[in-house]
């Protein structure tokens, strides 16, 4: 469930076909915010996807995507909907598997904020010296906010609703790492699997920080595009000389990840197979990335070594290209470090110039691009590269997809505040 | 586990004062920490007190340069970055791992390697101070009503341009990364009250599968924030019993009301059994296993069978291979919901089946508050201290312990520690829990 499309098939082929899925902003009144333009998820009617849906009134929409998402990745593997009342969905799945070792690990972002409640609370207490008076706060804020609205926002509503929604009771977590959360949450839910802790794990990412405070948040770190306001899909521009920063997108991707006899015995149709993960710290500094890109080039590394796998034999990356002047340089640098004298060789391209920075479902969201890539062997674009910047000067498959042979490939996600997590996807050869 | 991982380093800041020591004493000598809310004014709130963490020296022990930086840094660090680093920094030099001289240009931990050293925080949403909003909310309304147009021109040039970086979640790992320049695999698990397990569960599994030498796992959590006391009194999750503030939270006792919110954060440090004693580090444990599960009865309560419960308690004894008979106590969350609470003594009792009447089960709540993601890893730290008693100590303010929680409740007095075999849970609300089984070393 992304910009591009309600569906898997819908998103991929926008992808490719060059479409942008920035618009002006028409989640709420953006019109004065310096930035005004991201990549909006349409609005959807989530009762195809859930046995309730008015038990999702207050729920963010990061919830309704993943609600949406996750159904989507449950059916693709074969399991039925879910027809019963509530708890009775997963014994009636087909295959017969236990619950118990069906878990969750998402890249997982904060509910909505309601904002307009919180600043009229605060409005409200405000005193003549501009500190706020928690007595006046609380009178209204208490009257107003609703009880549900206010539970949604923490970050593990999404994976808590999955576990309910579906039954699932085996290990559950919920991860943060800004834009590296789904990446990371695929990398380990791949472990619990090989440690034997889980059969099945429902995996991936949803977030969205389309509003207020979101956007004002990054605005003031002028780490978000704001130009050009008329011809917003123009305005993520990855590896391009006038990039200036990234476009906020909103979405979920989920993938069923399972243990490869677990999958062969129930016949179950393999898109791919998680080769190798790799996770690090750039331990450097808050705002800035290490200058020769250590830490992602560390991720990079480890996810090569998990896989067993030379870097002449990565067919594709994808990158992180969020289209900030400093992530694009340094990533460069660092698939350098790693990569050699092949980096120049392999492509590489960054969806976020069509997609926008889905922030914590960004790398699921990319992982999945690069199972279709597999599966139709083309790589996407990176678009609006107009004018390479020279210190990018590595085969970002500029403005055009291309066919070319594709069986392993990489995804780099580097999160803000210095997490980095590279994964690496292969064909399933049996 | 392959390998075998080890406890070297403890960290602990709870409203009982810095170190396990203090959580220790004070659960010992059952003296509440809990008491009026000074952190802000709680007056047009239902709940008004909390657990709250005393003063604390953010620097104590850190290099200069360390110093500086947590120093420089404070305005763009929330209360809950503020005492998770501080946490992971106590655990850090509790290990005895030497620092290296700033001045010669010598890493901070010369004798690890930087690169295969990871940490795993255990955090929360971060709600924004109102202090921060007060201007640019001000500036927005220019007189009259709100509006995001208003906003948009007049607020956000109000606001302070590190604004968003002081709540991200995953700032505790950034800083601490920084300043300990842990390069290794890196985390912040969103899992509430079950968050500070679940990061010693993952910081094990990295360990295990040998991506990383030295880890640490932290949980951290600042509750007393008007926004969480918002929440926790609109949710009908806390006790108003403010006049009996030293009494007010109730583990698992009939007259229960709901949790006192807290603060507080807890590390520790974790490496190879092997790695520890080739330094001869102090050893305080031994972590044998850990598990995690979910709720599946809906997003804002907890399974009346206890079942997510006994599935984290389950999978932490067999990871560990330990036999419930052989546990000397169980350390549990016992927040004092009743719903929570409940949910627990029910899974207790069906995971631990028939030695569920003989292990004695505490809770160190009572003292504290929840202190949410910092729970089960303080529980544990305060633990390898008491341990050294040979007693379980008893649950403060379980006076009429509920008649229908099916194990062993200890009250009134502590009751012996019959093996080294610890076992700490929690459970979120609507949420994930997770469970982690220790061997405590007595002979450090």
């Amino acid at each position: 469930m992304n910009p591009l499309g309600p569906t898997v098939e819908e998103s991929w082929q926008n992808l490719l076909a060059g479409k942008s899925g920035i618009r002006p902003i028409f989640i709420f009144e953006a019109s004065t915010f310096p930035t005004t333009f991201a990549a909006q998820v349409p609005d959807f009617d989530l009762s195809p996807y859930v046995r309730d849906a008015a038990a999702f009134e207050q729920a963010g929409r990061n919830v309704r995507f993943a609600m949406a998402a996750a159904r989507m990745a449950i059916e693709d593997a074969g399991f039925a909907a879910h027809t019963g009342p509530y708890g009775g969905v997963l014994p009636r799945m087909a295959g017969g598997f236990d619950p118990a070792r069906f878990g969750i690990y998402l890249g997982s972002g904060e509910g909505i904020v309601d904002f307009i409640t919180l600043v009229t609370a605060i409005a409200n207490g405000t005193r003549a010296d501009n500190t706020v008076s928690t007595v006046g706060f609380a009178e209204t804020a208490l009257r107003q906010c609703n009880a549900m609205r206010e539970l949604e926002q923490e970050p593990n509503m999404p994976a808590n609703h999955l576990a309910c929604e579906y039954g699932l009771e085996g290990p559950a977590y919920s991860c943060l790492t800004a834009c590296a959360a789904s990446t990371q949450a695929i990398g380990e839910a791949a472990d619990l699997i090989r440690l034997g802790r889980a059969d099945l794990m429902l995996a991936g990412g949803t977030h969205s920080m389309i509003h207020p405070l979101g956007v004002t948040g990054f605005n003031l770190l002028t780490a978000i595009s704001t130009e050009p306001k008329a011809e917003p899909w123009r305005a993520s521009r990855p590896f391009d000389r006038g990039r200036a920063g990234f476009v906020l997108g909103e979405g979920s991707t989920m993938l069923v990840l399972e243990e490869l006899e677990h999958a062969r015995a129930r016949g179950a149709k393999i898109w791919g197979e998680i080769a190798g993960y790799g996770s690090s710290a750039d331990a450097y500094r808050m705002t800035d990335i290490h200058p020769e890109g250590r830490g992602p080039a560390a991720s990079m590394q480890m996810a090569l070594e998990k896989a067993g796998l030379r870097p002449e034999e990565i067919d594709y990356i994808s990158a992180h290209g969020t289209g900030t002047t400093e992530n694009d340089k340094v990533e460069t640098l660092a698939v350098k470090l790693v990569f050699g004298e092949y980096a120049c060789k392999v492509p590489i391209s960054s969806v976020k110039s069509q997609l926008g920075h889905l922030i914590a479902a960004a790398g699921a969201t990319e992982l999945m691009t690069c199972i279709l890539a597999i599966r139709d062997q083309i790589v996407p674009a990176t678009m609006n590269l107009d004018d390479p910047d020279p210190l990018c000067d590595l085969d970002y498959v500029p403005n055009t997809p291309r066919k070319t042979p594709v069986e392993v490939c990489m995804s780099n996600s580097f999160g803000f505040g210095g997490q980095n997590d590279s994964l690496v996807v292969r064909r399933f050869v049996p | 586990m392959d390998r075998r991982i080890v406890i070297t380093g403890m960290g602990l800041l709870s409203p009982a004062g810095d170190g396990p020591e203090a959580l220790a004493e004070a659960v010992r000598n059952g003296r509440s920490a809990v008491g009026p809310i000074t952190r802000f004014d709680p007056a047009g709130f239902p709940s008004r007190i909390a657990g709250e963490v005393p003063e604390f020296d953010p620097v104590e022990g850190l290099r200069k340069d360390q110093g500086r930086y947590v120093k420089k840094n404070a305005k763009v660090m929330a209360r809950d970055i503020q005492l998770a680093i501080a946490a992971a920094a106590r655990a850090i030099l509790d290990t005895g791992l030497p620092l290296g001289d700033a001045k010669a240009g010598e890493p901070v931990l010369p004798t690890i390697d930087h690169a295969r050293f990871g940490m795993i925080f255990g955090t929360s949403f971060l709600p924004t101070e109102l202090d921060d909003l007060a201007v640019p909310v001000q500036a927005a309304r220019a007189g009259g009503e709100f509006s995001l147009a208003g906003w948009g021109e007049h607020g956000i040039p109000q606001m302070f341009p590190l604004w968003l970086l002081k709540y991200l979640p995953n700032m505790h790992a950034c800083h601490a990364g920084i300043l300990w320049d842990a390069q290794g695999p890196s985390n912040s698990l969103t899992c509430s009250d079950a968050g500070g397990l679940i990061a010693l569960d993952e910081a094990c599994r990295i360990l295990a599968r040998g991506d990383a030498d030295t880890m640490l796992a932290c949980g951290g959590e600042c509750r007393v924030s008007p926004v969480v006391v918002l929440r926790c009194c609109l949710l009908d999750r806390v006790t108003t019993s403010n006049d009996e503030a030293a009494s007010a939270c109730r583990p698992f006792d009939e007259a229960r009301q709901g949790w006192v919110v807290a603060e507080g954060a807890a590390a520790l440090m974790l490496e190879p059994l092997d790695a520890a004693q080739a330094r001869g580090a102090t050893v305080y444990g031994e972590v044998l296993g850990t598990g995690v599960g979910t709720t599946t009865a809906g997003v804002n309560t907890c399974d009346e069978d206890g079942r997510s419960v006994a599935a984290a308690v389950g999978r932490a004894l067999q990871a560990a291979g330990v036999d419930p008979s052989d546990l000397g106590a169980v350390l549990a969350h016992g927040p004092a919901l009743d719903v929570q609470d409940r949910s627990e003594t029910a899974g207790l009792a069906s995971a631990l089946g028939p030695a569920a009447r003989q292990v004695p089960v505490t809770a160190t709540k009572g003292v504290t508050g929840n202190m949410g993601a910092a729970s089960g890893l303080a529980d544990l730290a305060a633990m390898l201290v008491l341990a050294e008693d040979g007693q379980v100590p008893p649950i403060l303010n379980c006076d009429r312990p509920d008649t229908e929680a099916g194990v062993n409740l200890v009250t009134g007095g502590p009751q012996p520690l019959a093996s080294d075999h610890i076992l700490a849970t929690t459970n979120a609300i609507g949420g994930q829990t997770a469970a982690a089984v220790i061997r405590v070393n007595r002979q450090r």
